[in-house]
């Protein structure tokens, strides 16, 4: 994407902010077999629920597993599950979309009715649904996740093609006699890819909190494989005592869910022709 | 206008169509007969009830039979009756023959999730557009940062972690607020005052965390409708003119900025019910989300699919009141110069 | 006294000894709301906690487990040993002043064992071949042939009032809703969602309880309850082990103002086997794996400590629990000796045993029970030391019922029994009952077992019977069908406030007396504040 647009954005305190968050947390969830201090799933019965301490930064959970390991490789699990989910939601958007807005007519009618009926159902209730007539697992989790949340892509790679194809570029390669699928991937797709990239890193943000609050339901990445959703999950029953247990998935989720938003709505607002004149 | 209500009631039907396809298409996720497969674990689906399912959803005909069947009963709301809650009617209440009414489970539920929803909204609302006209007023001043900080914190905490901090911190130990249900025991020996108050501090906490949670959305889209308006010519007229900086932000910008939110508030409907599961869960509120999951988990299909189809009906319907709202409330609509 | 209630500046001293006197309140929890009060059509748990206190039985478990009369004064079985008759205690009624006679035993039964009611329980009940009353206060059933759970069964039938159910929809009938029974509490009020209040019936049967009024919440979130119980605004939950030794003994102002009671419930956790998946189906693999699982850790990790190591599945310490029997000891050289023996071998020095150049590897199912997912990580472990490589899958449980229980569709489970009081085990291990939907999922068999436990069910000598028993615990030991894990204790905080309840906990339980248990007065919750309670 536009590096002059990336470098605006993060000019802004805030997405720049969210930019290191994320990198930060990114790199630490692909270091953590280098960097955990631990086997995240060894049980150690005779060290249940110890405080933070230097042996153990984040304390041990109710098994004696060192807390902070399982927070490294579960920040991978919540990651790729929001990664995934994402990137599934994306790349039917962008098809959807590209399909809409570039051949119009009838298709496009359709996918819209799509989008709105898609719109009008409680997307939370038709993940749970979903998800427990599968049985919950990571990969169900991921693929339903993207399957009810491609419709916002939709409308905006739709829109991005309806105001392109106007553009003299285009036209002109149209009369050039280019093909369709290269106007598509040449032209159209390269150019709205921006709005596209926001939406994504929105909607990571959205998928990990979705993955938290499936695992507070049981629904959601299945233990003993460690998420955040689910060591917080695990956690939420000794809040006021083992808090360790608790806070620092919070916190993660917190963060992480934050940083994603940041850069996200940064890279919006530096789109956002209004931030020039300002 | 009666025809611009005609052309969008018009309009509903294709949706509603879609969405009782996508519904039908989740009963059948079920591999093999649900009425062997999954119904069979409760033991009050046996036999002659799951006869009852069979021939509800005509499970003995064509697939395309079978669709347009269930297309007819949704039409009628006929939802059938409840497997797993002791044969409770789904949608709406029923009178036997010895004249024992006995209450529907969404008529029961719907009410306790739009009351917190409306209210949590209404919450939203208040906050939002103040946020949202300081945050478009002192745009990339400290202001507008703090708040847009502020409000996506809100947004990134996962619910129900901080749902139960706050019950914690407000419920235990300092014992201001109840921590969860809709009354106290001694409800009903209340007076009328005493009860007014004691169904408000059990709200307070379901209502606001889902609220904090939306703030972030809304109040964006306030500051970049008026950042829109600002910039939009009438309001450069309108300064020109020597109005006062006040008066061009309440009566003109505000007003323009705020009828799209109209729209907005319409689409947040399915999100809104949605994710009542987990408020619901937490502070044990007999409301829509909790019946839906609870019905997920005993695989009480007919429940399942009430609650699908009743629940994206409102949401159509919520859009349609939005758009009319629109309609009224913006000119141009109303004299029919932009459509749809 | 607590005035506004802020349960830190509480000062009462619960401690103090006081007179028995009668009314209070008493506030539990339940996860899940029933669909019913009629027990033998709801089914669920949290029914049979409520219709418990609002029905009676013919016949009950005193507190060492010994059966006594409830309804019954007496009851008299014939020397063929295939009738019993019951004589009913005089002048029995209903919460509604209605005579209670042995025309509503009659009644409840034909309501069981019909076909219309389809009742999960129907079974103990259908293999009476004639119900009699032949006046208000005898009723008989005749069996084909000596039936030795016959009395306990009749321990478990809640007697429903024939005069409001006749003619009713059992399905549909209000009455699940506004149930009239006969017992030391009748159903005040049920705001769906949100509680159920139980008041004193007048005319309970077995004299009046103490405890004037019994309310119990729906709270579906375990920590929102817990925070419930902190905040004192329930009287009693149960509680994990984690709470229970590590919690609530950290907290002066818990400890201040909760009791907390454990008893050995009649329940264990195990390991099961699918039988007829390969290579379990080789005592040899079976025997391996037992002795390579060391449950002492599973005890000390899972439970803390509250839990014991159990050889029978019955609860230790009771008739039918066979005291010679030794669990398997934790011994990863006899583990690996049997595996040897069975054929496996690490050929390609992976750490992962192979048989025919498969490695051995199996994935443990369980439901999403914390104490259940923990014991599989432990085993997890154990098993990987002996070179078995274990995934493990915690599902939730209308999936694993559904997919994979039913189905068949599983090598190992682990899971855990709740069991009746009789000790017999038919339903579970009789080769007879491996359909889709039956106990034995396991798919157990062998004829050896098959015969015990059809002779344990015709011989109503204890003494004998308990010989069979024993024998087969002994047998199940030695063919080791599945890895018993432990048996682990009920764990309850109950509010200090609450006094009269028996501690340590008899056989039966601490429950076995709640109608004795009282509220003096002045620890009663205040009148005033958001914990205040409509006493009078």
């Amino acid at each position: 994407m536009n590096k002059a647009l990336f470098k605006k954005a993060l000019s802004n305190p805030l997405a720049m902010v969210g930019f290191i968050i994320i990198v930060s947390v990114f790199v630490l969830a692909m270091l953590a077999p280098v960097i955990s201090p631990y086997d995240p799933n060894d049980i150690d019965v005779k060290a249940i629920l110890l405080a933070p301490s230097w042996q153990h930064w984040m304390g041990t959970d109710g098994l004696g597993r060192d807390v902070l390991s399982r927070m490294l490789h579960g920040g991978r699990i919540s990651l790729l599950v929001g990664l995934v989910a994402v990137g599934i939601a994306t790349a039917i958007g962008i098809v959807l979309g590209a399909i809409s807005g570039y051949y119009r007519g009838w298709v496009d009618t359709l996918i819209m009715r799509l989008v709105d009926v898609m719109l009008s159902i409680p997307s939370f209730f038709l993940i749970l649904a979903v998800i427990a007539f599968l049985t919950p697992s990571i990969w169900n989790i991921m693929i339903v996740i993207g399957l009810t949340s491609w419709m916002g892509v939709t409308r905006l790679v739709r829109a991005e093609f309806l105001s392109l194809s106007g553009r003299e570029f285009v036209l002109a390669s149209r009369t050039l006699g280019a093909k369709d699928a290269r106007l598509i991937f040449t032209h159209l797709l390269p150019n709205s890819l921006t709005p596209i990239i926001v939406s994504a890193v929105l909607g990571v943000a959205g998928a990990v909190l979705m993955e938290s609050g499936l695992s507070f339901l049981g629904l959601g990445v299945q233990a003993p494989q460690a998420s955040w959703g689910n060591i917080l999950t695990d956690g939420k029953e000794y809040i006021q005592f083992a808090w360790w247990l608790s806070l620092f998935p919070g916190l993660a989720i917190l963060i992480t869910v934050l940083g994603y938003n940041l850069l996200g709505e940064g890279l919006r607002d530096a789109l956002d022709p209004r931030s020039n004149n300002k | 206008m009666l025809k611009y209500l005609v052309k969008r009631v018009l309009w509903m039907i294709p949706l509603l169509i879609g969405i009782s396809l996508i519904s039908f298409f989740i009963m059948h996720l079920a591999p093999g007969d649900i009425t062997n497969n999954e119904a069979a674990f409760n033991p009050k689906a046996s036999e002659e009830s799951r006869q009852k399912l069979r021939e509800l959803y005509n499970l003995d005909k064509p697939v395309i039979v079978q669709y347009g069947l269930w297309l007819k009963r949704m039409g009628t709301l006929d939802f059938g009756n409840s497997f797993a809650s002791h044969q409770k009617p789904v949608f709406w209440q029923t009178t036997d023959k010895d004249g024992n009414v006995t209450k529907g489970m969404i008529q029961e539920a719907l009410p306790i999730t739009l009351m917190i929803n409306i209210l949590g909204l209404i919450i939203t609302l208040s906050l939002a557009i103040p946020l949202g006209i300081i945050a478009a007023r002192k745009y990339t001043l400290w202001q507008d940062k703090s708040i847009t900080l502020f409000n996506f914190i809100g947004f990134s905490i996962p619910g129900f972690w901080l749902s139960l901090l706050l019950m914690y911190w407000l419920g235990v130990m300092n014992n201001w607020l109840p921590i969860s249900g809709l009354h106290s025991i001694n409800y009903e020996s209340l007076d009328t005052w005493a009860k007014i108050k004691d169904s408000i501090s059990h709200l307070i906490l379901p209502v606001i965390i889902p609220s904090v949670t939306g703030l972030a959305g809304i109040t964006l889209f306030v500051k970049n409708g008026m950042l829109d308006v600002f910039h939009q010519d009438y309001i450069t007229t309108a300064r020109a003119k020597g109005l006062s900086e006040h008066k061009v932000v309440y009566t003109h910008a505000l007003r323009n900025a705020l009828l799209p939110l109209i729209t907005i508030v319409g689409l947040s409907i399915p999100g809104l019910i949605g994710g009542s599961v987990i408020a619901e869960t937490i502070f044990a509120i007999p409301g829509m989300g909790k019946l839906f999951f609870d019905s997920v988990l005993m695989r009480d299909f007919p429940v399942i699919m009430g609650i699908l189809t009743i629940g994206s009906a409102l949401t159509l319907i919520g859009n349609l009141l939005a758009d009319l709202a629109y309609a009224w409330a913006d000119p141009r609509v109303r004299r029919g110069v932009v459509r749809n | 006294m607590t005035s506004c209630g802020k349960p830190n500046q509480d000062t009462t001293d619960y401690t103090k000894t006081f007179p028995v006197e009668s009314g209070g309140m008493l506030i539990d929890a339940t996860i899940g709301e029933p669909s019913g009060l009629i027990y033998m059509v709801a089914g669920e748990s949290a029914a049979a906690a409520i219709s418990g206190n609002i029905f009676n039985k013919l016949l009950k478990y005193d507190k060492n487990l010994d059966i006594e009369g409830e309804l019954a004064e007496s009851w008299l079985i014939s020397s063929d040993q295939k009738t019993i008759t019951f004589k009913l205690k005089p002048n029995l009624k209903w919460a509604d002043g209605k005579p209670l006679t042995s025309e509503d035993v009659l009644f409840t039964w034909k309501l069981v064992t019909d076909e219309n009611t389809r009742s999960p329980y129907a079974s103990d009940y259908q293999l009476v071949k004639k119900a009699e009353a032949p006046d208000p206060n005898t009723f008989s059933v005749t069996y084909d042939k000596a039936y030795a759970p016959a009395l306990d069964s009749w321990s478990g039938l809640q007697v429903l009032p024939k005069h409001l159910l006749e003619k009713q929809d059992i399905h549909t009938t209000a009455f699940a809703r506004n149930p009239v029974g006969s017992h030391y509490y009748k159903l005040d009020s049920w705001t769906h969602g949100e509680n159920l209040k139980l008041s004193r019936n007048p005319n309970s049967v077995l004299g009046p309880a103490n405890i004037d009024k019994l309310v119990t919440r729906i709270i579906p979130d375990n920590s929102a309850q817990f925070l419930e119980l902190m905040a004192d605004n329930i009287d009693s939950m149960g509680l994990d082990p984690i709470k229970y030794s590590r919690i609530v003994p950290a907290r002066p102002e818990l400890q201040k103002k909760l009791a907390l009671y454990k008893e050995l419930g009649n329940s264990y956790t195990y390991l099961g086997f699918n039988l007829k998946h390969k290579p379990f189906d080789d005592i040899r693999v079976r025997k391996a794996i037992n002795y390579a699982i060391d449950k002492q850790e599973i005890i000390d990790g899972v439970y803390l400590g509250l839990g014991i190591n159990i050889a029978s599945p019955y609860k230790p310490g009771t008739r039918w629990s066979n005291p010679e029997l030794k669990p398997y000891p934790y011994d990863v050289e006899k583990a690996k000796a049997l595996l040897k023996e069975a054929g496996f071998a690490d050929s390609d020095g992976d750490g992962i045993v192979e048989r025919d150049g498969k490695p051995f590897a199996f994935e443990i199912i369980t439901n999403q029970n914390k104490e259940r997912e923990k014991s599989a990580v432990l085993i997890q472990r154990r098993l990987k030391d002996v070179g078995i490589d274990v995934q493990i899958r915690a599902i939730e449980w209308a999936s694993f019922i559904s997919r994979f229980i039913k189905t068949g569709d599983f090598d190992v489970v682990v899971l855990g029994w709740g069991l009746g009081l009789d000790p017999d085990q038919f339903s579970i291990w009789h080769s007879s009952q491996n359909q889709p939907g039956q106990f034995n999922f396991i798919n157990y068999n062998n004829p050896q077992i098959d015969t015990l436990l059809e002779q344990g069910r015709l011989e109503l000598n204890p003494d004998k019977r308990m010989k069979i028993y024993h024998e087969f615990a002994k047998v199940l030991l030695e063919d080791s069908p599945i890895v018993y894990l432990s048996a682990g204790y009920g764990l309850t905080a109950i509010h200090k406030r609450v006094k009269g309840i028996v501690s340590p906990a008899p056989p039966a339980g601490i429950g076995y007396n709640s109608h004795e248990w009282y509220i003096p007065e002045q620890l009663r919750r205040a009148e005033t504040g958001r914990n205040e309670i409509a006493e009078k």
